[in-house]
């Protein structure tokens, strides 16, 4: 069954396009990659599929629905946002008292496990935590709402790689216990490839790659050789990067079956450099974009 | 409905700012009321009225500012739909309204027994506000604050959806618009007739029925503003 579903959905700020004819269904129970660059409309999407913004034009079903103003589809969703803002006179016990009060699946000693986890002190303000103590009160959020559909939206920011490993490994074994849909945008691609069962790659608001994790991390490889030799093998195939060091060459191709070959190297491609690859090939900016609101 | 209190309740994780410093500033009212009093050099100089209460409507008023610019985007985040947040937000300033109304009743009522805090002072029961029974001055009491919290709330959406330049467009539009019906008025000959309508109306209607007809187009308002806000 799947959970979400858009069909052609775009989303304009004047004569900006955030999301382009964006087509994607998010099966259900199955840890979903977002992933694409700054300004790619991960965050407007997101926004979107929450009921947060509205779209332009296209169609939105999450939970078989529309989710704007409603309250059968919202009460089943969690979006943990990177740039979320907390009320000022909040303490982090009165953030989780208000998601324990919205969700009904909520666990308060799961909570109370990550907060000893991530050391974050339940009386303290809000406006008072650091960069990476707020992202963790998100992640508490996020994990211990056991939302069906639970968005985390760059949930990492501020923390640190030991921080960071507990919320993947917290995440898989809660995931593994009480299966649902998560849908976990990111840029730290390697870090979350083995977590994440598919991708979503969006570049410039337009769907790049919609498939399994599983069968990404087989569908590309990386050639080198000598340039003739790799020219030759590489005829017929797509090819996503080259690189050309003296008479030596490199291609990083798709859809090549056979992997063996006299006098070429073979290397496969890791998620990240494939999504990186892809996105470039696809002819984007390289300069650092800005995520639309 | 359920889910409407529990966002009530999330409104009132800030309860000190809407049921415990409106209650702490009614109480400080004679206190104020005798200070002026003393710098007026009137103490105890037969019957008079302290005008405080206006004051009181900013304090009760000015937390539903930061329930729709903080408590909303956050909530929004955890699956709430603008309907239930809109409706627990009227809950919550019709109950603090209802709250700082009642405690008014109570402030008048030791003012009566005190002979105006002993100096025949009226901080409280002003002339204009003054009703038969307890029951319609607890309403007199509730109008002017539902009103005003309906503004805040009306600016806090505007802020939310519009930042800094609807809060600009806002003020200039009402400041015009108030400026215009005034020349309007002016130029009409229409003050005097506007002040024998006013004067010849009950004071149950001016300070309770009109507030809260106000508080509704406002609400309204600010309702037609939340529906298509985004955090």
């Amino acid at each position: 069954m799947n959970v979400v579903r858009t069909t052609g959905v775009t989303k304009r700020y004047g004569a900006l396009a955030a999301l382009d004819g964006v087509s994607v269904t998010l099966a259900e129970n199955t840890i979903h990659g977002l992933l694409g660059r700054n300004g790619a409309g991960k965050t407007t999407l997101m926004r979107i599929l929450t009921g947060q913004s509205f779209e332009t034009g296209g169609t939105v079903e999450v939970f078989g629905q529309h989710p704007y103003e409603n309250a059968d589809v919202l009460a089943r969703t969690c979006f943990i946002k990177e740039s979320q803002h907390y009320p000022e006179k909040f303490r982090v016990r009165h953030a989780l008292r208000a998601a324990e009060l919205l969700y009904p699946h909520w666990d308060a000693a799961f909570a109370a496990e990550l907060l000893a986890d991530f050391a974050v002190p339940t009386g303290q303000l809000l406006g008072k935590l650091s960069r990476g103590q707020l992202s963790a009160v998100g992640v508490i959020i996020g994990l211990a709402s056991r939302a069906p559909l639970t968005l985390f939206d760059e949930p990492y920011l501020g923390l640190d790689a030991v921080a960071r490993q507990l919320f993947y490994d917290r995440l898989l074994a809660d995931y593994a216990a009480h299966p649902r849909t998560i849908v976990l945008s990111t840029h730290l691609i390697d870090e979350v490839s083995d977590l994440i069962e598919h991708v979503v790659l969006l570049d410039r608001g337009r769907v790049l790659i919609d498939a399994d994790a599983e069968s990404l991390r087989g569908e590309a490889v990386a050639v080198s050789g000598p340039a003739d030799a790799v020219e030759r093998f590489a005829a017929g195939y797509e090819e996503l990067h080259r690189e050309r060091i003296g008479g030596s060459l490199r291609v990083t191709l798709t859809g090549a079956p056979d992997r063996a070959h006299p006098g070429l190297d073979f290397e496969p491609v890791s998620l990240q450099q494939l999504v990186v690859r892809t996105t470039q090939h696809h002819g984007a900016p390289v300069a650092a974009g800005k995520e639309a609101r | 409905m359920t889910r409407v209190l529990d966002v009530a309740r999330i409104q009132l994780v800030n309860w000190p700012a809407l049921l415990a410093y409106p209650p702490a500033a009614v109480a400080a009212l004679p206190l104020l009321g005798w200070g002026i009093d003393v710098s007026n050099g009137q103490t105890a100089v037969g019957d008079h009225e302290v005008y405080l209460l206006p004051m009181l409507l900013g304090v009760a008023a000015a937390a539903h500012l930061q329930t729709m610019t903080q408590v909303f985007p956050f909530t929004l985040g955890l699956g709430v739909t603008r309907r239930r947040f809109a409706a627990a937000t009227a809950l919550v300033v019709v109950g603090q309204a209802l709250f700082v109304g009642l405690l008014l009743v109570g402030f008048a009522a030791v003012e009566r027994l005190t002979a105006g805090w002993g100096r025949e002072a009226r901080i409280y029961e002003l002339g204009a506000l003054r009703q038969d029974g307890p029951l319609t001055q607890w309403l007199a009491f509730t109008g002017p604050i539902v009103a005003t919290s309906a503004v805040c709330v009306l600016a806090g959406v505007v802020f939310q959806r519009w930042r800094q330049s609807g809060i600009y467009l806002a003020v200039f539009a009402g400041v015009a618009l108030l400026a215009s019906a005034g020349a309007l008025a002016a130029t009409q000959n229409w003050w005097r007739p506007i002040r024998s309508f006013l004067g010849g109306q009950p004071s149950l209607t001016l300070f309770t029925a009109y507030p809260l007809a106000f508080a509704l187009a406002l609400g309204g308002t600010a309702w037609l503003v939340l529906r298509r806000s985004t955090t």
